[in-house]
């Protein structure tokens, strides 16, 4: 009976002594280094903690390549002396495989060229980026560098971003080769939060094979050019005109286009037109720029351009056809990577520049044209994306060395891989000559230029109060957002007094 | 709080006399019973007591990732707004409302499908057995993508065999408040293979002569299935229960993923864990967001407290003292 | 795998709703109402099993299909591309075009137009072309057959497949057998020791699920960063060994069911708590803990945020739940990688399942315990 008892007692503290070096046999499958795994394991992993440096863990990933890196115990990667910098990834794009080998690459190198500092790469999916970043900041182990991310995905972590404009100034960084403009973009209420890099204008997509199908001449590719209409006039391009032709460009299965009798809108098996249909504030921007803060910073607003813009999108879907449905736009057997034009289904598309990445699949049948104008005034709604620096981390100068180098040298690479057109004006040409080398039917990369001018102003993205909660309403699958495509038959002008005094009970709360 | 084991109390009381000092043989007993849950002790203590007490303390402060005014203690103003807060209580409706629905179908489904798989009756029952498991394996937003495609009101499965069965407006199932529950209890029956198995290790614990007695009493499958399987599932269907309600009052992650956590259509799907986590990680505000998930604690801890006291009618320990 | 259940039911003695043992069955005549009984379940989990698995089918033909494909609309169910034609350079589809004689070619349509159609004949491109009048929508494209088993190579390739799937299992082994342990000792001390405070001590076990884990996720990130253990195996695996309450429920529940005679005639004989719980409550309590290592294992396999926040930093360490969601980004989506990874990720707890299945086979016969 005692024996028993005693072996039963030492059999659940060795259970637990198991238990408590529970690493211990994980760390044997793919390391060779038994000292390592020899090793207690919270004591490297506190100095990790301390020093950002464990020395197992840091001889280990250092001395062998990447492909057989050992497991080691600390967290850290970085080696002894060396500052360790984190680069966060992909709170917007930046995340797809291919991108993420060559960002991988861009780190490779720096840390082969930098004795100093570590750049460890974290590649988060999109699926759990937001809430990963904030456990981390909220927990006080924040990285030190986050991008690509845009001006909204920045601006869900509104407060969070170091001012540059002392780093700029001690390091007499050059900011004279970007468009001013761009420069300023990034100057806000939290300081100079970012130092440009991707730019993506507005153009408008068009698949030459429909327009050629359907008999039509292809949009202008100027501003300020007319477009010929079947019949020979010549008229403005604007929405109406769009309109006009997107509806021939709508044909349903029995091959009857939108604009004729007997159209079965039913069974529609191509569409004329798509718009930018992520976000509310970027649809409503190309009817014109606008914010939903009135100019108290409090009451809450609808720019006119906008209700015009959202009300043309509305009619689109619901009256006119030309435009997908909520119920078609999310069936992944219409609309699977879930940007229609992709499929080449579709004739016409407003969007940014950055939709490039997916356009490959239409092979040689895509052009751009030019954003139309609404009530005699273009306005093409803009998106930039950079890399920014947390106004927590412990090394704001080595984040900033790295910094410059991802908007650097590593800036061909990355553009290339985002599909991003670099902000300096310079870069332009040669990013324009590689693109054509993916899209050898040249497309023509002057109309995105020409876009550059039509920036809508303020910047669709720009900070609201209670940022996170109001994109809830009007944001990319927001209550709004969902509900026009998905209800027929809705009162526009009940609709955009509701959301209004919506958000205006949100941001009362605050 | 004792409430949960009370009658294992109360039969111990009858069976003897209660003493204040343990006798040795007791001592001996309660030694051996706090070894072998130490582990539990030790990881409750350092692992989870930590965390929660965190967590509640967030629910006195204004904790929030922006921290635009400095980090202080701010009494019960978080709670008091969570009094206020329609859109709280709304949420919480919303989840009952659902419960409704969900629960009777995720406790009955598996356990029929258990008697099922387990008849003497059914060929091949170990290959339904692995056909009827395969589901739970799928990784959920794998899943939910899945559920999306056969639920679109378009090209969806479902809804092509409901106009190949002459259905002719067939619903609109992610998108009409009328028909989302359903809709989302479909998707959740998928994962039963978990409840199956559950019932299944519990019918596998019905020890047969059980069965061969009441044969000899001339009982049928109705009356076997009510004097022994019933009474004998019970501790198993209890378990189910409990966990289905805590599942359910966490409900939110398939309307976060389908709706992108707009709680659209109308609202129907505007979860009380949704409102929670939407606080806490997309509005960043830690100290509003904790004090709604120590509310829906208190609920949880009031509804299985109720279940836990009806279990003495209804649930049978046969080992139990 | 039939006969293997038929084996193990061997030694089970039948009952009514407790599968009875197909020897059993075997030695006394076939009634015909049995048979009848026996078609009617048997069709009836058939049809119920062919809803309950069309999304799975559903998620395969995905997996096989390429972007073009999925998009394409009145394809076939099946995997299929439309036959093309190479021709000037350029890929046209080919279409079945009724003729005015009533007969239909398979001909490749070159320039597709409102009113009329050019068409050329793809055995023979550099004949003349015909011209269709109609609109060529209401054609049918020639289809063939085409499933794209690329992607089951590209997923493998483009996330390190192998690697991630090393990560998995030994992660989901480890912790399942932690979570085995300790949860199977902690039952045991609550479902059959007394101890002054044991019902408090249950229902603050219960209780802990009650908070939803969102709330727990800062602080307990924050414990484990200032540990040192972010960027290591050690916050997915340690607590396993510290017993959870949802399995502790579960197999506690299933002891409460096992009768105590038989724990007494084992004290009886000398045995202590310990030799009692292997000797006797165990064997009889393999399906309890057979469920709760599959819930351990799948739950361990598809777990999304934890291995996210912990393993950010490590890539080469972080599980295929996590590489998958690299396929469903936001602005880059392939939906035939995510079913195709999904498909190849299930195949391990699948085929675990498989062997450990025949444990929930049929009811006990207790012995050694005069009822």
């Amino acid at each position: 009976m005692r024996a028993t008892r005693t072996t039963a007692a030492i059999a659940v503290l060795a259970l637990l002594a198991a238990a408590c070096g529970g690493s211990t046999p994980t760390t044997q499958p793919a390391s060779g280094d038994t000292a390592q795994a020899s090793t207690p394991a919270s004591e490297p992993a506190s100095e990790a903690a301390s020093t950002a440096a464990s020395p197992d863990a840091g001889a280990s990933g250092e001395a062998s390549p990447p492909a057989n890196t050992p497991i080691p115990i600390g967290g850290s990667t970085a080696a002894p002396g060396q500052t360790e910098i984190r680069w966060y990834c992909c709170l917007g794009g930046g995340d797809a495989p291919e991108q993420v080998d060559v960002e991988k690459r861009v780190v490779e190198k720096f840390n082969q060229s930098h004795d100093k500092i570590h750049v460890t790469f974290e590649a988060v999916p999109y699926a759990g980026a937001n809430d990963a970043l904030a456990t981390e900041i909220a927990s006080g182990n924040g990285p030190d560098i986050v991008g690509p991310v845009g001006i909204g995905g920045a601006n869900a972590f509104h407060g969070q971003w170091l001012d540059l404009a002392p780093l700029i100034q001690q390091n007499s960084y050059d900011l004279s080769g970007f468009p001013p403009d761009a420069v300023q973009t990034y100057k806000l209420d939290e300081g100079q939060v970012g130092i440009p890099f991707a730019i993506y204008p507005s153009v408008l997509f068009y698949d030459k094979a429909l327009f050629d199908e359907a008999g039509l001449n292809p949009p202008p590719h100027a501003y300020g050019d007319k477009y010929t209409m079947p019949d020979g006039s010549k008229v403005d391009w604007t929405y109406d005109t769009v309109k006009q032709i997107a509806k021939i460009l709508t044909v349903d299965k029995n091959g009857k286009d939108a604009s004729q009798d007997g159209f079965d809108a039913s069974n529609i098996v191509q569409w004329g037109f798509e718009p930018q249909r992520d976000d509310l504030r970027g649809m409503g921007a190309y009817f014109g720029g606008g914010s939903l803060v009135g100019a108290d910073g409090k009451t809450a607003q609808i720019p006119d351009p906008w209700k015009a813009a959202w009300s043309y999108w509305y009619d689109s879907m619901w009256k006119d056809h030309i435009s997908m449905t909520g119920p078609v736009y999310s069936s992944p057997d219409i609309n699977p990577q879930d940007y229609p034009f992709f499929t080449g289904k579709v004739a016409m598309s407003e969007n940014f520049l950055w939709s490039t990445y997916g356009l490959g699949d239409l092979k040689e049948d895509w052009d751009m044209g030019i954003v139309p104008s609404y009530k005699g005034k273009v306005t093409a709604a803009f998106n930039a994306d950079t890399f920014r620096i947390l106004k927590d981390t412990k090394h704001p100068n080595e984040a900033f060395e790295v910094l410059t180098y991802l908007l650097g040298d590593a800036a061909p690479d990355l553009l290339g891989a985002y599909g991003g057109m670099p902000a300096r004006t310079a870069q332009q040409q040669a990013f324009f000559d590689s693109q054509d080398q993916t899209f050898t039917q040249k497309p023509d990369w002057n109309v995105a230029v020409q876009g550059i001018q039509y920036a809508d102003q303020p910047n669709f993205e720009s900070y609201m109060p209670a940022y996170n909660e109001t994109l809830g309403l009007v944001g990319s699958g927001g209550k709004y957002t969902t509900k026009w495509q998905t209800e027929q038959g809705l009162d526009m002008n009940a609709e955009f007094e509701s959301l209004r005094s919506e958000i205006q009970a949100i941001w009362d709360k605050q | 709080m004792t409430a949960i084991s009370r009658p294992a109390r109360a039969r111990q009381a009858a069976d003897r006399p209660r003493r204040r000092r343990l006798s040795p043989l007791a001592r001996r007993e309660a030694f051996w019973g706090y070894l072998f849950i130490s582990p539990w002790i030790i990881g409750f203590l350092v692992f989870v007591l930590g965390p929660m007490i965190a967590s509640l303390l967030f629910t006195f402060t204004n904790i929030n990732l922006a921290q635009e005014t400095p980090l202080a203690f701010v009494g019960l103003k978080n709670w008091q707004t969570l009094l206020g807060d329609g859109q709280a209580w709304a949420a919480l409706g919303v989840t009952f409302r659902f419960a409704l629905l969900q629960l009777p179908v995720i406790i009955a489904l598996p356990f029929i499908l258990a008697l099922a798989l387990n008849s003497k009756y059914l060929k091949g029952q170990g290959l339904f057995r692995v056909l009827f498991f395969l589901p739970y394996v799928i990784p959920f937003v794998s899943g939910v993508l899945i559920w999306q495609g056969m639920l679109n009101l378009e090209t969806g499965w479902v809804n092509m065999a409901l106009r190949w069965l002459g259905v002719e407006n067939p619903p609109n199932w992610l998108n009409d408040s009328a028909v989302i529950y359903p809709a989302l209890v479909m998707i959740g029956v998928w994962g039963i293979g978990a409840g199956i198995i559950v019932n299944l290790a519990g019918l596998r614990g019905i020890p047969t002569e059980l069965y061969d007695a009441a044969k000899i009493d001339g009982a049928g499958f109705w009356g076997a299935l009510r004097h022994i399987t019933l009474p004998m599932m019970s501790p198993v269907i209890f378990y189910t229960l409990v966990l289905a309600i805590v599942d359910v009052l966490q409900y939110f992650l398939v309307p976060l993923v389908i709706n992108n956590g707009t709680g659209e259509p109308s609202g129907s799907t505007f979860f009380f864990n949704l409102y929670l986590y939407k606080n806490f990680f997309t509005y960043q505000n830690m100290a509003y967001g904790a004090t709604l998930a120590w509310l829906l604690f208190l609920v949880t801890l009031v509804v299985s407290l109720l279940v836990f006291r009806s279990s003495r009618r209804w649930v049978y320990y046969a080992g139990e003292r | 795998m039939a006969s293997g259940v038929g084996r193990l039911e061997a030694v089970a003695a039948g009952g009514e709703l407790a599968g009875v043992t197909r020897s059993r069955r075997s030695l006394r005549p076939r009634r015909p109402r049995d048979a009848v009984k026996s078609f009617a379940l048997t069709f009836a989990i058939v049809a119920v099993l062919a809803a309950f698995l069309s999304p799975m089918v559903r998620s395969a033909l995905v997996s096989l299909k390429t972007p073009d494909q999925l998009s394409e609309t009145n394809a076939p169910l099946l995997p299929s591309l439309p036959r093309q034609l190479e021709y000037q350079g350029k890929s046209v589809d080919i279409y079945v075009v009724p003729m005015p004689d009533g007969s239909s070619r398979q001909l490749a349509l070159v320039k597709p137009g409102r009113t009329q159609s050019t068409f050329v004949d793809p055995a023979d491109p550099a004949l003349a072309p015909i011209v269709w009048q109609g609109a060529w929508r209401t054609l049918d494209r020639a289809w063939q057959l085409a499933p794209a088993w690329q992607n089951y190579v590209d997923v493998w390739n483009l996330i390190d497949f192998p690697r991630l799937l090393f990560n998995t299992v030994a992660l989901a082994l480890i912790s399942m057998v932690g979570t085995l342990v300790s949860c199977t000792l902690v039952a045991y001390g609550f479902a059959r020791f007394r101890f002054p405070g044991r019902s408090l001590l249950f229902t603050i076990l219960i209780a802990t699920i009650f908070l939803p884990g969102a709330v727990t996720i800062i602080p307990t990130y924050t414990m484990f960063a200032k540990l040192g253990w972010v960027g290591t195996w050690l916050p997915l695996l340690v607590p396993t060994f510290f017993a959870n309450a949802f399995d502790v429920f579960l197999i506690r529940q299933y002891f409460l069911t096992i009768p105590r005679e038989m724990d007494e005639a084992a004290a009886i004989d000398g045995a202590g708590p310990f030799r009692t719980l292997v000797s006797v409550i165990l064997p009889q309590a393999w399906p309890a803990i057979i469920a709760v290592a599959i819930f351990h294992l799948v739950y361990a396999w598809n777990d999304f945020f934890n291995p996210l926040i912990y393993l950010s930093t490590r890539p080469e360490l972080q599980p295929l739940a996590v590489g998958l969601q690299r396929f469903n980004g936001i602005h880059y989506r392939n939906p035939a990688y995510v079913q195709a990874g999904t498909l190849m990720t299930m195949l391990i707890p699948v085929v675990l399942f498989l062997v450990f299945q025949r444990v929930f086979t049929r009811g006990v016969v207790i012995t050694g315990v005069d009822k």
